[in-house]
């Protein structure tokens, strides 16, 4: 039922009555607290084990707060997806989870124990766009990367490092490509090899970093296969994007975003017309027959 | 009498050691596009120089202190918020150079030798030079060969090797200290001007050739040796300065892999456009 992304704009493919009819109270506003709108605080089914669990949590570079109040749960073999207009703090939040920028108050815990601890089992992947196209390095160098911290300092890749590397470019379907320049290869194609990069640390979280922005279908299509593989696993993966219908296709959760939490929890009842209108602001959202379209990204 | 008596020989030497040394930590300069910044240090270099020999002491550890000064103090500089790793790196090189000549021109007689820090005297190295050279040679490629993976990736992702929990801050710092120890070895045999030659000339000349960056060292270093050992005979045969030399060769063998590779690229081109005429498409 999800249409394809018109000009940039997201589209979402929940049928906007069903949702707004089983959203969990009106639209949670930052000074409406967000814990009353968290639908993941509903305890999972016994057994699982939270990958990821925000605590309140306020994070900040320096003394300038960005993201405040955010308070849910991802559980492990779940994907979540962020959601939020640019600016709203979604690079940020991953950063956060990696550790590298501070939780000022509340409590932030990966993979039950603080974000720097969690790093080892922790993958991340940059926006490929990020990366300087220019630097003369091979794609199978930039997978091997993803070993390095099972390789350890002053060591040399092993017969299995190479391995690994090989079998995770395969999965992304570059394995012809292991010995191109990266950044001769296209937006897409330079998105599923930093991929490959995370797949072959074995991690037991995933951070995506906006994967699906400018990327053609095929590379669209590859990393949405990978990321069920990794959740298959039990892998726990933490998407940011502005496409709702990837949120609707390859995500268990949502957590919306603009500095405050505007709603965190199931995909379907979380994604509101209401919930969104706030996220971005009123007058970025567009109504139409079935779909909520997000015109302002 | 010693093969190393002769003071052609022992500049051949010591060109093709800083030409080799000079090439392979120019792959790192050039790819993490730090030319102006080794410029900048080169300048910034040569007050510490004039100092060391004004004090009498050993002018590569005073050369080399100051360097490090200068590399701190931009890090610092540039790691504060708002502030410019260009801006920080301008100051440092305008600033060094001016103290330099200050300093210079401060000592009754000593202005003819001021020829001799700005574009390096390389005939008159001695054999202690050249084993300074030579230790410092051997720790670089150490170093590269120990921390090479992790340069690359603090070098390639920055925030990606922070993620794996890498110590970017201090890889940054090692990979500075590599240029100014390179610096500080080949300032006094090309000078402060022209030294920044051999630190990008050779590795830029080799990106030209090859995207490998398992290629990228021995090309550069093999360009390096051959335009430092080329540029000595070439001085010795014409009676012409000898840092200059090589670093008009430095450029020459530039200027001819860009005609090369621009050459290859339009000769792609065609081939792609006789192929797809061929081909009807
Ligand atoms: N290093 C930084 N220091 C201070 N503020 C920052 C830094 N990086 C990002 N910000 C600010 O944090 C906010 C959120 O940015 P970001 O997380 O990149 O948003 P998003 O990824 O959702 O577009 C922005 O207002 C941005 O200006
Ligand atoms: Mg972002």
């Amino acid at each position: 039922m999800t249409g394809p992304t018109e000009n940039g704009a997201a589209v979402a493919g929940a049928a906007v009555g069903a949702a707004a009819g089983a959203a969990v109270g009106a639209a949670d506003g930052p000074a409406a607290g967000t814990a009353a709108g968290t639908v993941a605080d509903v305890a999972g089914p016994p057994g699982r084990t939270a990958a990821l669990v925000l605590d309140r949590a306020s994070v900040a570079y320096g003394d300038v707060p960005v993201l405040e109040e955010l308070h849910g749960t991802v559980y492990e073999g779940e994907a979540v997806a962020l959601i939020g207009p640019n600016g709203a703090g979604k690079s940020t939040l991953i950063k956060a989870l990696l550790g590298l920028v501070p939780v000022v108050r509340g409590r932030i815990e990966v993979l039950g124990t603080s974000p720097d601890r969690a790093r080892r089992d922790v993958a991340y992947v940059p926006q490929a766009d990020t990366l300087d196209p220019d630097f003369p390095i091979s794609v199978e160098q930039v997978v091997m990367m993803g070993r390095y911290r099972k390789i350890g300092w002053l060591r040399r890749p092993s017969a299995a490092d190479r391995e690994h590397a090989a079998a995770a470019l395969e999965q992304v379907g570059l394995a012809e490509r292991a010995r191109h320049r990266f950044g001769t290869l296209s937006g897409g194609q330079r998105q599923r090899v930093l991929l490959a990069r995370a797949i072959a640390a074995q991690p037991r979280l995933l951070l995506l970093d906006e994967p699906f922005n400018g990327v053609d279908a095929v590379s669209q299509h590859t990393i949405l296969e990978a990321m069920d593989a990794l959740k298959g696993r039990g892998t726990s993966v933490v998407v940011s994007t502005h496409d709702l219908a990837i949120a609707h296709l390859a995500c268990d959760e949502v957590c919306l975003l603009n500095r405050h939490q505007f709603g965190f929890g199931p995909t379907d009842a979380t994604l509101t017309p209401e919930r969104l209108r706030a996220t971005y602001g009123g007058h970025a959202l567009e109504l139409r027959g079935d779909r909520v379209i997000v015109t302002q990204t | 009498m010693n093969w190393f008596d002769s003071t052609v020989h022992r500049a051949m030497i010591e060109a093709a050691t800083v030409g080799a040394l000079g090439g392979v930590v120019g792959v790192l300069v050039v790819a993490r596009r730090l030319p102006f910044f080794t410029m900048a240090l080169t300048h910034a270099t040569f007050p510490g120089i004039v100092i060391a020999a004004l004090l009498g002491v050993d002018l590569y550890l005073g050369g080399g202190l100051f360097g490090l000064l200068v590399v701190l103090a931009v890090v610092a500089l540039s790691r504060g918020r708002g502030q410019d790793f260009t801006a920080a790196t301008g100051i440092a090189l305008s600033g060094g150079f001016a103290l330099g000549v200050v300093l210079v021109s401060a000592q009754d007689g000593f202005s003819k030798d001021l020829t001799a820090y700005t574009v390096g005297d390389i005939l008159a190295v001695s054999t202690g030079d050249l084993a300074a050279t030579g230790v410092v040679a051997v720790g670089v490629v150490l170093v590269l060969i120990l921390l090479g993976k992790e340069l690359l990736l603090a070098a390639f992702d920055p925030t990606g090797a922070s993620a794996l929990g890498l110590p970017t801050a201090v890889l940054d710092f090692v990979l500075l200290a590599l240029i100014e120890v390179t610096v500080v070895a080949v300032v006094p045999a090309l000078g402060a001007v022209l030294a920044v030659a051999l630190l990008v000339g050779p590795a830029a000349t080799a990106r030209l050739l090859s995207d490998r960056l398992a290629m990228l060292f021995p090309l550069a270093a093999a360009i390096g040796v051959g335009c430092g050992v080329a540029g000595v005979w070439v001085s010795t045969l014409w009676n012409v300065a000898a840092g200059a030399s090589i670093a008009l060769l430095v450029g020459l063998a530039f200027g001819l892999a860009f005609l090369g590779s621009a050459a290859r690229t339009r000769a792609g081109r065609a081939a792609a456009r006789r192929l797809a005429t061929a081909t009807g498409s």
